[in-house]
């Protein structure tokens, strides 16, 4: 069987599984005992292992087996989970996680066989085999076989609740001396007309047999007012498997069970008959003893069936859609803007010919159109970022342990949505700083002790959106950065005269650490390694078209705070005039926008200010930070754009508005040099001329 | 049957040039790299860049960054008129880069007969940006080295 083409989906629904398994562990390593964790573990690695033998990956289905055994066990209360089992779990765990890579690269598993993973395993399963040995129950394979059969196989009929009206029936049919059969009927998940399908699997049974029970009653059947299966009796002269076949032949359908049922049905109406009790041990504790057959299973064993089918999530409605597709689709949504403020900006200029007011009135209907385009577009796009932070308490988990440090991480915002482009590429900047707090960043037990804190530290993950930013602050109530140290280090490094060094302000020191190599010395274990990868985490943040800062107080904790833009591809934006130039200022960070007579321009430390309501403002002037020639005459009063990032608040002085547009982003390329960082893109007007985006945050 | 093969061997050794007119030497650009040629259009000044590129166009919905060769090459600026053109060329990996040249003059057919290895002279900074000289009846073409001109200084 070719499987190509279902790669991606088992890539996809591996990673969900593993997160799912991982997010569990986590939950039973606090409560052992807790059985629906303990369920869902099983589950998770039954469906792994079901999924990646069908894809032919031997190694990976072994280990997941393996897993699925000895959660078996657990399950049946024969092993019990202790730190080790946990953590031989998350080896599995990461040992899969190494498979799923290994595919992703290459549509191969790879060929580590992770034995000695499997042999500890195996290991638990012993333990276990020797105590239900001394318990005289079933082995430990049979269940296992049992439960790969799928919950899909399951003889359902034989577990109903029937109603008294059924049991007559059936009584009447039994008495009367005829062959009574019980069938249940699985429908395909995705099925959408289930009770058509099951009306026609009804015609075919009919053909042999005549029905005389529905579970659930047929108005409901054709109500639709069932889940993925059915179940019905009836008698019949005909084989079995007749019956069966024509059952089967309905499309749609998953499977069809049935077999013969006996009058003991009706007796105990959780009983099960001879052959079939076998299978249907799946959810039976082990004392359920298999060699007895004929004798029912306890009531609990056939309850546990349905409940479970009624946890089921209802599927949901969505539609897993290839990236590359959402990228063509807001690339055209681009082009369409692009086209729509050439049509503004026509109909602006040509007055006379274009003064027909439907025609304007049809302009403004696109611009809404396109307005909304872009947004739902955008929102297509947006994806929570828990799909990267929810890895991170494993990882926090594994640390503390490493570390030997207690640490707690209280994550918040996880439902924060950001493009799928920028959450993609966040992950491993975040774990960095996170690694920073939990490394570099809490102090060890004797010294919290000292200081008066808590002796488990506290990292926080706090997500949420400010404007057309989304921040996220990674924060630990650790030992904070001891600039004193940094500074000494700096001077040492030649990056700083020790008089320039004095007048450094905090956050002028912090930002060395931001530096390449600029690595605190081992030496100083407070802080060694604050500086590795820092410059790395600034730069891949950077590129995203964020910004990230660092509040610390030493002794108290620090603060890592990173911005990242909403979204990547269009922008409102208030175009300015610079000179002969245009430029573009992305509206999520313009306070407001002031005329201010040249008189009240001040000076402090000479440098330009203005006094706003009682805030003094620096102001830039951008003809001069852009090589741009001044007006020939100084005007009376400066137009001036206040712009602020976090609390801090800027004003920058332009020649001319032009108004606010919605732009598209694009890049300058490759070629020109653009260290300084003030130009973030160009982005072409309606009249196809180029205007340089401005990215503010540089000028802070 | 021979010609053919005969006139398949000739393509196979030609290589293709557009000769182009800078100040009054001609160069040559290898076709491999030409995406298109356009005529001159306002050019975005990019502020902070190097000094020789002239700034962005729009091509056709692109942001295409522009070059000047007379200032890599030290020369003196360019001075545009009607017969200036840019010339997009297409870059493995970086995208597309426009040039300015004087003068698109025509497509030469160069055999490997007809290029001669530059005369180095390290001192002399324009004749790193050149890899060839290629003989077109009584013309000298100097033919770009397009990976060292793409290079920054």
């Amino acid at each position: 069987m070719d499987v190509s083409q279902y790669l991606e989906i088992f890539i996809d629904e591996t990673s969900e599984h593993i997160q799912s398994l991982s997010d569990n562990i986590m939950a039973l390593e606090n409560e052992p005992d807790n059985k629906d964790v303990v369920n869902e573990i099983f589950r998770a690695a039954h469906s792994l292992k079901g999924m990646a033998g069908t894809m032919g990956f031997k190694r990976m289905q072994h280990m997941t087996h393996d897993m699925e055994n000895v959660f078996q066990e657990v399950r049946n209360d024969t092993i019990k989970v202790d730190s080790d089992m946990i953590d031989l779990l998350f080896q599995c765990l990461d040992a899969i996680e190494g498979y799923l890579a290994i595919i992703k690269e290459t549509s191969d598993e790879g060929t580590n066989d992770n034995e000695a993973i499997i042999q500890k395993l195996n290991g638990f399963l012993k333990s276990a085999e020797d105590a239900t040995a001394a318990k005289e129950a079933a082995p430990v394979e049979e269940p296992a076989v049992a439960e790969s059969d799928s919950e899909v196989g399951e003889k359902k009929f034989l577990s109903l609740d029937l109603e008294e009206k059924d049991k007559k029936k059936l009584r009447e049919a039994f008495d009367g001396g005829q062959k009574v059969y019980g069938m249940t009927v699985y429908i395909r998940k995705d099925c959408l007309l289930k009770a058509a399908r099951a009306f026609l699997v009804f015609k075919a049974v009919e053909e042999f047999a005549e029905i005389i029970v529905y579970v659930p009653s047929s108005q409901d059947i054709e109500d639709e007012k069932f889940e993925n299966d059915f179940s019905i009796f009836f008698t019949t002269e005909e084989d079995l498997d007749k019956v069966v076949t024509a059952a089967k032949n309905v499309s749609e359908i998953e499977d069809v069970t049935a077999d013969a049922v006996s009058e003991s049905l009706l007796v105990d109406k959780t009983a099960e008959t001879s052959a079939p009790a076998a299978t249907v041990v799946e959810e039976a504790p082990v004392t359920a003893p298999a060699a007895a057959p004929a004798k029912p299973a306890p009531s609990s064993s056939a309850q546990a069936a349905p409940k479970k089918q009624a946890g089921k999530p209802v599927t949901s409605r969505t539609v897993r859609v290839d990236i590359e597709k959402l990228d063509a689709l807001m690339n055209q949504v681009s082009e369409l803007i692009i086209a729509k403020n050439s049509l503004v900006s026509l109909s602006a200029n040509n007055g006379a010919g274009m003064q027909n007011q439907s025609y304007q009135e049809q302009i403004e209907y696109l611009e809404r159109i396109t307005t909304g385009l872009h947004e739902s577009v955008m929102k297509v796009r947006m994806v929570p970022i828990e799909s990267v932070v929810n890895k991170f308490p494993r990882m926090i988990r594994d640390l503390s342990r490493n570390l030997n440090k207690k640490m707690d991480l209280i994550m918040t915002g996880e439902e924060t949505e950001l493009d799928r482009t920028v959450v993609d590429q966040i992950g491993d900047p975040l774990q960095h700083l996170l690694r920073n707090s939990a490394d570099h960043g809490l102090e060890s037990a004797e010294l919290r002790k000292e200081r008066g804190k808590p002796e488990t530290g506290t990292i926080t993950l706090k997500a949420f959106q400010e404007g057309n930013n989304v921040i996220i602050e990674v924060g630990d109530d650790g030992n904070g950065i001891d600039t004193e140290a940094v500074k000494t280090k700096a001077i040492e490094r030649g990056l700083v005269t020790p008089e320039q060094a004095e007048n450094l302000s905090q956050k002028e020191i912090i930002d060395f650490l931001f530096m390449p190599s600029f690595s605190m010395a081992k030496k100083i274990t407070d802080i060694s390694g604050r500086g590795v990868g820092l410059d790395v985490v600034k730069s891949n943040i950077e590129a995203l078209g964020g910004d990230v800062e660092v509040k610390s107080v030493y002794g108290e904790g620090s603060t890592f705070t990173v911005r990242l833009p909403l979204t990547l591809a269009i922008i409102q934006a208030l175009m300015v005039i610079i000179g002969d130039e245009k430029y573009a200022i992305s509206l999520g960070s313009i306070v407001s926008i002031e005329d201010i007579p040249i008189t009240d321009i001040k000076y402090v430390e000479a440098k330009e200010v203005i006094n706003m309501r009682g805030t003094v403002i620096p102001i830039i002037r951008l003809n001069q930070l852009l090589d741009i020639d001044p007006p020939e005459e100084e005007q009376e009063s400066l137009t001036i754009v206040i712009i602020s990032k976090g609390e801090k608040q800027v004003g920058l002085v332009v020649d001319d508005l032009m108004g606010q547009q919605e732009i598209v982003i694009k890049s300058l390329g490759s070629f020109i040099d653009n260290s300084t960082k003030i130009i973030s893109g160009a982005t072409i007007l309606g009249d196809g001329e180029v205007a340089l985006i401005l990215d503010v945050n540089t000028l802070m | 049957m021979a010609a053919f093969i005969e006139s398949n061997d000739v393509t196979e050794e030609k290589k293709q040039f557009i000769a182009v007119k800078l100040s009054s030497e001609i160069y040559g650009i290898d076709i491999g790299y030409v995406d298109t040629i356009v005529r001159m259009q306002k050019i975005t000044r990019v502020p902070k860049a190097q000094s020789y590129f002239k700034g962005v166009i729009n091509l056709r919905g692109e942001i295409v960054p522009v070059m000047s060769i007379r200032l890599k090459m030290g020369f003196e600026d360019d001075v545009f008129t009607n017969s200036s053109r840019i010339i997009i060329l297409k870059i493995e990996d970086q995208g597309k880069l426009g040039v300015i040249v004087d003068e698109v003059k025509e497509v030469v057919n160069l055999g490997s007969d007809e290029i001669d290895k530059p005369s180095h002279d390290a001192k002399e900074n324009k004749h790193s940006f050149i890899n060839g000289i290629g003989k077109n009846g009584d013309d000298l073409i100097s033919l770009f080295d397009i990976n060292a001109m793409t290079e920054e200084n």
